[in-house]
């Protein structure tokens, strides 16, 4: 316990001076602290650095200390952002697939001169309780969480990890989109 | 860090050196801010419009070029017209994978500017998306 209280207290003095010591969490603090649940002393970094040391990733219990583990971070990071972009044109393609009931709207229009014109408007869409209704969403459940995911380990900060997101977003675009259909996704927001 | 927004004068945006402490830098910060949103919503459209450039131009004249070449009776034009197209598209898709790895990069940027919780700067990637999207989605219509 000491030697928690120790390692949290050197980081203290190492830290950006340029952060105003506002949540500073008392070093001391009550002896049953183990470290596990409010061991975090950390100040979240707002500006990018490139380090490996005391890298919190996403989850409580999962730091980066060495070189070695960050690799290993930037490869996983990097096969997910490839994986959410391959599971955007899946969605995509499974969409296209299964698109079968097609309805005809068929409404009288005034043209030119005076004639009447028929407009036919063609929609195509889903019965809500049908097997690939059902499927989309579970997919798309998971790609809300995995974007998710990715914003937050960009918002680490951590150069290396941002560098991550972007390669692997950039190799899963180029490996999965060359059968890409759809022109313009305008709902996607954050990428 | 503040979870509510606050409308400030001072700001770290990004990166270590772009720290704002007057009126002035805080306008210059936002009209930054702005046009990244702007590019942005431009990148978004552009890259619409290469894809679209690239199933026009390199996939119809592709199958034309080849009925040609067969007509003409030799072998090596076929094979070299086949592997040129095949080489220019995939430069294109290529050059669209970059597009894609800039857009992605503005996009998280713009998510940490308004993670800052600072209003003026939330407010400038609002007002910059709003200006982009009137400017750039009418040329998707137009070829």
């Amino acid at each position: 316990m000491e030697h928690s209280h120790h390692k949290g207290k050197s980081y203290m003095d190492n830290s950006n001076s340029t952060m105003p010591p506002s949540h500073h969490h008392p070093t001391t603090s009550a002896s049953h602290s183990h470290g596990g649940g409010d061991g975090n002393m950390k100040m979240m970094p707002m500006t990018f650095y490139f380090g490996f040391k005391n890298v919190e990733l996403l989850f409580s219990g999962l730091v980066i200390n060495t070189a070695g583990e960050m690799a290993g971070a930037f490869v996983a990071v990097f096969l997910l952002a490839m994986f959410y972009e391959g599971l955007k044109i899946a969605r995509e393609g499974l969409l296209r697939k299964s698109q079968v009931s097609i309805r005809y709207n068929s409404m009288p229009v005034p043209g030119p001169n005076g004639t009447i014109l028929m407009e036919t408007h063609k929609t195509v869409g889903q019965q809500m309780l049908s097997f690939p209704h059902l499927l989309q969403t579970v997919l798309h459940i998971i790609q809300v969480v995995i974007s998710y995911f990715l914003m937050l380990i960009f918002m680490t900060y951590n150069g290396y990890l941002c560098i991550a997101v972007a390669a692997g977003a950039g190799t899963g675009y180029f490996l999965f989109s060359w059968k890409k259909a759809v022109v313009v996704d305008i709902t996607e927001h954050c990428h | 860090m503040a979870m509510h927004f606050i409308f400030s004068d001072k700001v770290m945006l990004l990166f270590d050196f772009w720290s704002v402490h007057s009126p002035a830098g805080m306008a210059l910060s936002v009209l930054v801010v702005l046009l990244l949103a702007v590019l942005y919503e431009g990148i978004k459209v552009g890259k619409a419009k290469l894809l679209y450039h690239t199933l026009v131009n390199l996939h119809r004249p592709a199958s034309q070029e080849l009925i040609l070449a067969r007509e003409q009776d030799s072998v090596d034009t076929d094979s070299l017209s086949v592997s040129r197209m095949t080489f220019r598209w995939f430069l294109c898709h290529f050059g669209q994978s970059l597009v894609h790895v800039i857009q992605v990069v503005i996009g998280y940027f713009i998510m940490l500017a308004v993670m800052s919780y600072n209003a003026w700067i939330f407010l400038g990637v609002v007002l910059g998306s709003a200006v982009g999207y009137y400017l750039v989605y009418p040329l998707l219509g137009k070829v």
